[in-house]
């Protein structure tokens, strides 16, 4: 349907300020790509100069090998969701969802049809006779991806199109919408700031930061790899622990981490990837699922625990490690049980570590082994 | 407690607003009601200016007699058509402008200036500067005309041409009051949905027809009800410029009104048919207020 390819895209406004800064990215035909980022990094305008409705500043944007910079957003064939919905405040539900197809003059029947279909799957056809202004804003919402659903548009650019609806609602549209990119196979660019949207919407991930990508790859890669200290920060929830340490040589020749009062061996496969980091300083990132209690067979850590949170499936503990004032997470089983204050010891799953360059902010490469569960 | 005491003090607040408004509302009274009973009285009184006294009361005969005279008819005519010229043509050259306004980028407010110049003119000196330009022998207009091989035309003393230059010296001087309020107006509106347009795939005229002049219906229609009730008032040109002529080509109702008053000197008809115009403003002008309230 649409391939689309941003090559060095850049938007800067009057005044200085760069929203989009030379994002290099590719979009497959048929791909469900989500961008994701915090507030401000540019998502909005990105996705706002694919649809045609910014001028790009610098850089060229391709759609199916097309150079579209000037061109105007209706050749451009993509329907958009707004952020703000910007429905129409004079026209009914209705009218406000066959509009694009009156502008197409597709047949009033069809029209009439298509608009009942998408209605009801987003169970919104109670609602066909009211205007905007007499709408929910989860409402409102739905309202606004059925514009863009309605067509049949070559591609879909959706700006956090599932924020203002409930928990539940979320994820059936959530479901929808996957179901949707299937049976179309349309290409798909779907911004958000949930990640757990991004996790399990995504066949792949963009990252972006400040106006820039930091990050592009199939959602499992990135969380299990983030390239920077930012990626690894952003994402999850709580995110990697991110602890002050130092790389030191061991008896017999090996890798250590010194985190504090703790030294932690490296497994063997890293020696090569982290000779380099040797008597430097680094960044070492754990995530909280990587730390485990009652785990003899790993390297332990001890912390002091500061707050047991219960989280349904699980108890995440927040405590400091030893000889630090940074705070760390683990994610534990539901039976844990500890109080503030209590030296807790835990295992290391160390073959999951990443080490961070702290002048860079960038991981320093090392293989992937992959998911394996610990030994105990 | 405070709850017994609310209204003693509600009422002590409303008495006191109501002397601070009483000296305005004397004055208003004095000004207005009294002169319109006044008119209210003399049209139903066989009362002329040689027989100045309420001695003689007619009941509606001023009415039938005004509503029966060809004169009175045609004036409504010559009325009718001049306000509907009139709102019409500086409607669409008003929205025109308007629509070319909200694109300008720079100088915005010099646009402004120039186009609140004629409005802020008294329409009596309007009249005067158009009669001398207008001069069919010494008026620059003719002479900048001749320059191009146009005949002298006589703007003002022939009824077909009279009727139309009166129409245009109006809109040179209204024509801003509707560009003024209908560029408020668009700019006014949410820019969402002309996005949303946009990126549906409107062209110029669809997002015209589709967002634009919908979204603007209320401000449009108190525009044009404004300037309708303004145009059917119109007196002072047509007293400076035509006087009513050539023959009665301009007889506009007000100009008529003031002839039966002062000429015919027939006051006891003048009042009558100035409360017929009085009843036409005052219904329209309910409309005004429905059209304001009904869209908030
Ligand atoms: N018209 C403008 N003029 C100047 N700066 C702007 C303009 N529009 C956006 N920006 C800036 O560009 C940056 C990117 O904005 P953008 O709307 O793309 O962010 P976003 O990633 O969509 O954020 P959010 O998640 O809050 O929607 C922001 O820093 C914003 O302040
Ligand atoms: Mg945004």
């Amino acid at each position: 349907m649409a391939h689309i390819v941003l090559d060095k895209v850049t938007k800067s406004y009057a005044g200085g300020v760069t929203a989009v800064d030379a994002v290099d990215l590719e979009i497959r035909d048929g791909e469900l790509m989500v961008l994701l980022g915090p507030s401000g990094c540019g998502k909005s305008t990105t996705l706002r100069m694919i649809a045609g409705l910014e001028t790009i500043s610098s850089g060229d944007l391709y759609i199916d090998g097309e150079r579209v910079n000037e061109k105007d957003p209706r050749d451009r064939d993509l329907a958009i969701v707004f952020q703000n919905y910007a429905l129409y405040p004079h026209m009914n539900v209705a009218r406000n969802l066959g509009f694009g197809l009156k502008l197409r003059r597709v047949p009033p029947a069809e029209i009439e049809r298509r608009v009942q279909e998408t209605a009801r799957m987003l169970g919104i056809e109670a609602l066909l006779k009211r205007r905007p202004a007499q709408l929910s804003g989860g409402q409102r919402q739905r309202v606004a991806l059925g514009r863009a659903l309605v067509r049949q548009p070559r591609g879909f650019l959706l700006d956090e199109p599932l924020s203002n609806l409930d928990a539940q609602l979320r994820t059936t549209m959530r479901l929808e919408l996957i179901k949707l990119h299937r049976q179309l196979g349309a290409t798909i660019i779907h911004v958000t700031h949930d990640q757990l949207e991004a996790m399990t919407m995504g066949e792949r991930i963009c990252i972006m930061d400040g106006g820039k990508v930091v990050q592009v790859g199939p959602p499992a890669d990135v969380y299990r790899n983030p390239a920077s200290l930012f990626v690894a920060g952003f994402l999850a929830s709580p995110p990697m622990n991110l602890l002050p340490a130092a790389v030191v040589g061991s008896d017999g020749g090996g890798l250590a981490v010194r985190v504090g009062a703790t030294t932690l061996p490296l497994p063997e496969e890293y020696l090569q990837a982290y000779a380099g980091c040797r008597d430097r300083s680094v960044v070492l990132g754990v995530r909280p699922e990587d730390l485990h209690e009652a785990a003899p067979a790993l390297p332990q850590i001890t912390v002091a625990a500061n707050a047991v949170e219960m989280v349904g499936p699980e108890v995440i503990l927040v405590g400091t490690p030893e000889g630090l004032e940074t705070e760390a997470s683990a994610r534990l089983s539901r039976a844990f049980r500890a109080e503030p204050g209590d030296r807790i010891s835990l295992g290391v799953d160390m073959r999951q570590i990443h080490l961070f360059d702290p002048a860079t902010g960038l991981a320093v490469p090392r293989p992937d082994l992959g998911f394996e569960p610990h030994r105990r | 407690m405070s709850a017994l005491f609310a209204p003693t003090l509600a009422a002590r607040d409303r008495r006191f607003g109501y002397a601070m408004a009483a000296p305005a509302i004397v004055v208003l009274a004095a000004i207005i009601l009294a002169p319109v009973a006044l008119a209210l009285a003399t049209s139903l009184f066989d009362y002329t200016l040689m027989n100045m006294t309420f001695d003689r009361f007619i009941g509606f005969d001023n009415f039938v007699a005004a509503l029966s005279s060809s004169e009175f008819a045609n004036s409504m005519v010559v009325t009718t058509l001049f306000v509907i010229a009139v709102v019409a043509l500086e409607f669409v050259i008003g929205f025109v402008v308007a629509l070319m306004l909200t694109t300008v980028k720079r100088g915005k407010n010099i646009y402004y200036l120039i186009l609140l110049i004629p409005l802020l003119i008294n329409p009596v000196v309007v009249g005067l500067i158009w009669r001398m330009l207008l001069h069919p022998t010494l008026g620059i207009v003719n002479w900048l005309l001749g320059g191009i091989g146009v005949p002298d035309i006589d703007w003002l003393g022939h009824p077909g041409t009279a009727f139309w230059t009166v129409v245009l010296v109006d809109i040179w001087h209204q024509v801003s009051f509707m560009a003024v309020l209908l560029t408020a107006g668009l700019s006014a509106l949410p820019t969402e949905p002309y996005e949303a347009a946009r990126a549906e795939g409107a062209g110029t005229l669809q997002t015209f027809w589709y967002i634009t002049l919908p979204l603007m219906k209320p401000v449009i229609a108190v525009t044009l009800l404004i300037r309708l009730i303004f145009a059917i008032k119109t007196y002072d040109l047509i007293y400076i410029m035509t006087r009513g002529g050539p023959g009665d080509a301009t007889d506009l109702i007000s100009y008529y009104i003031y002839r039966s008053a002062f000429a015919r000197l027939n006051l006891g008809e003048a009042a009558a048919m100035a409360i017929l115009l009085m009843v036409i403003v005052i219904v329209l002008t309910l409309a005004l207020f429905r059209t304001m309230r009904a869209r908030g």
